[in-house]
């Protein structure tokens, strides 16, 4: 069986620095995946070798079955958004989205409709005769958007293209990207470091580190289901406890400092004596003045409180364990910085990573 | 403090103008030499400078040699900044070095130089002579200008339009070229200024027969401080000023005119 894109074995070493280390994926035609990693962690240079811009030293890129690894970056059909956009500054709007038919001997007449149909459908209709410099960042991410389309390329890659915008527009180009790829049905790369935006438009994440593939699920089973603690410390807020399995047959496990757990499940199979991290989400923690029945408790001395409004984050400790609760904004006032209270959850949401 | 900074501003712009307030009237006068204030009016020698031989043979040759000298220096200076600026070689940092090097070496040094060298070509008192001269001389100015423009370039152009199915000749025709075309128009202009201003190895290698306009009016201020020298220079000084005024000039006009609402196909 093979998938639309397979990336196999791909390695990249620059002297004796290893930045992909064995890098293998699989992506299915009209899928929606993400990379997601912190800055050096691969994922870049993991696009840039199946754009072509970068050449691997081992392994390889298929697309639909067919090697491109040997393939010129100009050879591939893939449309590249930029993360500063890359439009041509010399070029109007309509001529940039023209570009690529250009190139593939469109004539100019039924190319330039074609680019303004483009434009249209990314929301720039009449927009064509602009220059760069006098569109703004959200309609210079569309017209780079419509340009890496227009020529109905194999695969559209997009490498950080929300990072330059504010907050607002960051999350309507998240919508409107969605959107058009939906539409269009091309597979598609998105390369970021913000989880929120990773988990708001992917089919699937990758997450990268240290130029492996920590994990590659779809996004609520990372966020669930974390397999490392890289992967869960890196995806939404966590708390991470050491601890022991003490038996896995009754599913308990044993912190030393907050003594003994039980743990609903785990997708892997467990043996009595086997180092733990217990993963429990912020949000599934419960903060009250006294120890609550049939839920596993803790004490934690609070350290500061960030209130949001309508949520509030409590950061304290739980014995030498930093602990952070997120807790309705309007059920904070019955605690204050420095006092001590009572923290518990029930065994469903400790989730338990092997590594 | 704002008082002297003031006079400080009008001194400083009253010693660079001053030579033009002097020169454009000198052009006009009706003395047999240099001399100012002119003692009268006429427009004598500007018809002298446009009908004497002596003086249109020497602007020809400058036209004509600063004009070889910047193709040569631009066929050279192009791919030479391409290769300094985006590649890393061995010997490198030497190359560098001697791209440089003739703007270090003092000019009287450089001549005396290619006087001998050229002498044993037989290229003395040629155009050829002073055209590769003058050459090594614009060489590290077209350079500096120009890879000061190739270093601002944003490569992720030329990813993107690779990308978009250009090969590596089309993108450098459709992309980095008209990209780059100010900093090599304002390059070439400086090689040709250069040129056509070099004085120095032009009294030593040009010759009689390869006569350059600087070389002329040197010779003359000594002989006979012909006021053609003033015509020259007023000639010169406003073939400048609408050389630097006229593209202000048309922004100007462009940014006035209404946005024409253009159709797309139309749009070049």
């Amino acid at each position: 069986m093979t998938s639309y894109l397979e990336l196999s074995n791909i390695t990249k070493a620059y002297g004796n620095f290893t930045a992909l280390d064995n890098v293998s994926l699989s992506v299915e035609k009209g899928e929606f995946v993400t990379f997601l990693g912190p800055s050096g962690s691969g994922k870049t240079t993991t696009l840039m070798i199946v754009a072509g811009f970068e050449k691997a030293s081992g392994g390889s890129v298929r697309v639909g079955g067919r090697s491109i690894s040997e393939l010129a970056p100009h050879e591939r059909n893939i449309g590249i958004v930029f993360q500063n956009y890359a439009l041509f500054p010399h070029k109007t709007a309509a001529e940039n989205v023209y570009f690529p038919l250009q190139m593939r001997g469109v004539n100019r007449a039924k190319g330039l409709r074609q680019a303004e149909d483009m434009l249209s459908l990314v929301g720039l209709k009449g927009f064509g005769h602009r220059h760069p410099k006098e569109l703004s960042g959200g309609q210079q991410q569309r017209v780079a958007l419509a340009r890496a389309l227009v020529f109905e390329p194999s695969l559209l890659l997009l490498d950080e293209p929300l990072g330059a915008l504010d907050k607002n527009l960051r999350e309507q180009m998240q919508i409107e990207i969605k959107r058009i790829q939906r539409s269009l049905g091309v597979t598609t790369i998105f390369v970021t470091h913000d989880q929120s935006e990773a988990m708001s438009m992917s089919d699937r994440i990758v997450v990268f580190d240290k130029g492996r593939i920590e994990q590659c699920a779809a996004p609520l089973d990372i966020y669930h289901s974390p397999q490392t603690s890289f992967v869960a410390s890196f995806i939404g807020e966590s708390n991470l406890i050491p601890a022991t399995v003490t038996n896995a047959a009754a599913r308990i496990a044993n912190s030393p400092v907050l003594g003994s757990f039980d743990y609903a499940g785990s997708d892997n199979a467990l043996a009595d004596g086997q180092e733990v991290t217990l993963l429990i989400r912020p949000e599934h923690i419960k903060l009250s003045r006294n120890p609550i029945e049939d839920r596993k408790s803790a004490r934690m001395t609070v350290e500061t409180i960030v209130n949001y409004g309508d949520n509030a984050l409590v950061i304290g400790r739980a014995g030498d364990i930093p602990m952070r609760v997120r807790v309705l904004g309007a059920d904070v006032v019955i605690i204050k910085e420095g006092e001590e209270c009572c923290i518990s959850w029930t065994p469903d949401s400790v989730f338990v990573i092997t590594r | 403090m704002n008082t002297f900074k003031r006079w400080a501003g009008i001194l400083v712009t009253v010693f660079i103008a001053a030579p033009l307030v002097i020169v454009v009237p000198m052009s006009f006068s009706s003395a047999s030499s240099l001399q100012f204030p002119p003692p009268g009016y006429w427009l004598g020698y500007y018809r002298a400078y446009f009908t004497d031989l002596d003086w249109l043979i020497p602007t020809w040759n400058s036209i004509v040699i600063a004009s070889a000298t910047t193709l040569l220096t631009m066929l050279l200076v192009v791919p030479a900044t391409f290769a300094l600026v985006r590649h890393k070689f061995r010997g490198k940092g030497v190359a560098d070095l001697m791209m440089l090097m003739p703007l270090a070496v003092p000019h009287i040094v450089m001549a005396v130089g290619y006087y001998s060298y050229l002498g044993d070509l037989g290229l003395v008192h040629s155009h050829m002579g002073v055209i590769l001269a003058h050459t090594c001389l614009s060489v590290p100015i077209a350079f500096l200008v120009l890879s000061a423009n190739l270093k601002g370039f944003d490569r992720n152009l030329e990813r993107a339009a690779l990308s978009l199915g250009a090969s590596p000749t089309k993108t450098f025709i459709h992309i980095t070229l008209p990209i780059l075309r100010p900093g090599l128009i304002i390059s070439a202009l400086f090689a040709f200024i250069q040129s056509f201003d070099e004085t120095v190895v032009a009294i030593f290698i040009s010759g009689r027969d390869a006569e350059t306009l600087p070389r002329k009016m040197f010779d003359s201020i000594r002989q006979e401080a012909d006021p053609v020298i003033a015509v020259i220079s007023t000639l010169l000084f406003f073939l400048v000023l609408v050389g630097i005024a006229t593209p202000y000039f048309i922004s100007t006009l462009r940014s006035r005119a209404p946005t024409p609402s253009r159709s797309p196909a139309g749009a070049h």
